[in-house]
């Protein structure tokens, strides 16, 4: 028995080795070289860990916007409260995540070897951030305890659900935009791009495409999550920066002594670089686990499933719009701000207004809305996107994970995990 | 030889590209060491070859490495013609 609890808590209990074990079978079994196998093996556990040093960053970060922005509002209540963070909870619960991730798969797999719906989930940078927060929501209505084989299981049926039926759903408006039914839609954004095809039916014009205008060139930059990031978040923190200056109340001059010797205005935007920092360690921390187990997914795949449709990243149709792209991704930044304003000022909750789903998933729902709706379709994908994130970030980032993940709700949740937030919440309800 | 496959996050796109880069380079019997990552990080880290978008690749200007333009991440075809065509 000593050496089963052994095992079960060494290495099915630390979510880097368990990683570390899944990625050496991948690797194995794609008959990979021994070099290959070794560096594969270690980048895949490296990665995992850098993830939470990335969070730790982010936090960092945060805790300085929400408290600006909520005194610049002259709020009392704070929408963080006690909470484990992603690094604890990676810890605790990664194991159950990382497993679930792997069993969602194979579910997804099945379903696409046994019914006619084929399409095979690749994104794995989005599998695991679904898979986090949907445990976040789970452990968080649990009441921060959940069984191990409890939350494995739940949550392996809802991915491989999931990953399967979700390409499923948007592919009519897939083969509308690529012209072929090759490829599929395999990414969080698919709720928005349905609202934006919808919306494009209702209110567009189809003869307006958006691909008639002319984009002024220079807007390359925009193409670079890092630079929009930090400039966005730079704009904010300096606007919140600016308006604390002129206030007297005692937040604010306790935020303002925080920056010691430093300028205030500095210290802010230094800040906003820091967030901007945080993620790209995140996002260097996923590719390197996510990039050694994917291969291995996609060689399961195609040997198990004749006529598998991939289901891809959402920058797969970007190619076939790319005005559209522009298009959604200014709806959704307009959208942005204003719903930063409404949730400060009706429900006192700092929307942080994160750049890369704001990009991603207005992007995706502006091409889908220019493909029923032209130009205006665009736009208005774009700006339901933005809706769907802010509010969606205020009720699960208060109400559905506010005891586990909510530092990482605040910037890598997003549309899907929104729109099926609460159905999360209902169905751990029954199973807790 | 080490090639990178480059997109805006460096997350989902660029590794299916890296996959199906790397098939090509198989059948070609060319073996080299292929790495996917982000805009900015590649702009920063020495490679022979990027394998990139044409919006991409004109933040990637002058890298000593050879940019190779392919637009569609997904078509073989097009990947093994912008390789062999590159190498």
């Amino acid at each position: 028995m000593d050496v089963i609890f052994w095992i079960a808590t060494n290495i099915f209990g630390t979510p880097a080795i368990l990683l570390g074990f899944i990625v050496l079978l991948g690797l194995l079994l794609q008959k990979k070289s021994t070099s290959q196998v070794i560096s594969g093996t270690f980048k895949a556990i490296i990665g995992f860990l850098i993830i939470g040093a990335g969070a730790g960053v982010i936090v960092s970060s945060l805790s300085v916007f929400e408290p600006m922005w909520k005194e610049v509002f002259g709020l009392e209540a704070s929408s963080l409260g006690q909470f484990m963070g992603q690094e604890a909870f990676n810890s605790k619960f990664g194991s159950a995540v990382t497993l679930s991730m792997f069993l969602g798969f194979l579910i997804n797999v099945l379903l696409a070897r046994f019914t006619r719906f084929k399409y095979i989930y690749l994104t794995g940078h989005m599998m695991f951030w679904t898979s986090t927060v949907f445990a976040g929501i789970a452990v968080h209505t649990a009441g921060g305890e959940a069984s191990f084989w409890k939350l494995l299981i739940m949550l392996s049926v809802i991915l491989g659900l999931y990953w399967t039926f979700q390409p499923a759903v948007t592919q009519p408006y897939m083969r509308k935009i690529t012209g072929n039914n090759n490829i599929a839609l395999g990414h969080t954004s698919a709720s928005v791009a349905l609202l934006g095809a919808w919306l494009g039916q209702l209110f567009g014009n189809k003869e307006n495409d958006s691909e008639k205008l002319k984009v002024p060139k220079g807007l390359e930059f925009l193409r670079d999550p890092n630079v929009i990031t930090a400039l966005s978040m730079g704009t904010l923190f300096l606007i919140g920066a600016i308006i604390l200056s002129f206030k007297d109340t005692p937040g604010a001059t306790a935020l303002i002594a925080q920056a010691g010797d430093q300028n205030f205005i500095i210290y802010a935007i230094i800040q906003s670089l820091t967030f901007a920092g945080g993620i790209a360690i995140v996002l260097m921390g996923v590719r390197m686990f996510i990039g050694e187990l994917v291969p291995a997914f996609n060689g399961i795949a195609t040997r198990l499933v004749p006529g598998a449709i991939p289901a891809l990243d959402s920058p797969v149709v970007y190619p076939y719009a790319p005005n559209a792209v522009i298009l959604g991704f200014l709806g959704a930044f307009a959208g942005a701000i204003l719903w930063l304003v409404v949730l400060g000022a009706t429900v006192s909750y700092i929307f942080v207004p994160t750049m890369i789903v704001l990009f991603f998933h207005g992007a995706t729902a502006g091409v889908f809305g220019n493909a029923t709706g032209g130009v205006r379709g665009a736009l208005l994908g774009g700006f339901m996107t933005a809706t769907v994130v802010a509010w969606g970030q205020f009720i699960m980032v208060r109400y559905l994970i506010s005891s586990t993940v909510p530092d990482t709700a605040m910037w890598a949740a997003d549309s899907d995990m929104f729109i099926l937030g609460p159905i999360i919440r209902f169905l751990s309800q029954l199973f807790f | 030889m080490k090639i990178l496959c480059v997109c805006g996050l460096g997350q989902g796109t660029s590794l299916i590209l890296r996959m199906n880069v790397e098939n090509v380079l198989k059948d070609m019997g060319v073996s080299a060491d292929v790495e996917h990552m982000d805009v900015s990080s590649a702009s920063g880290t020495s490679a022979d070859f990027i394998i990139t978008n044409n919006e991409l690749a004109q933040s990637l200007q002058g890298h000593a490495a050879k940019i190779i333009i392919v637009n569609n991440y997904f078509d073989l075809e097009e990947i093994k013609n912008s390789l062999q065509e590159a190498l």
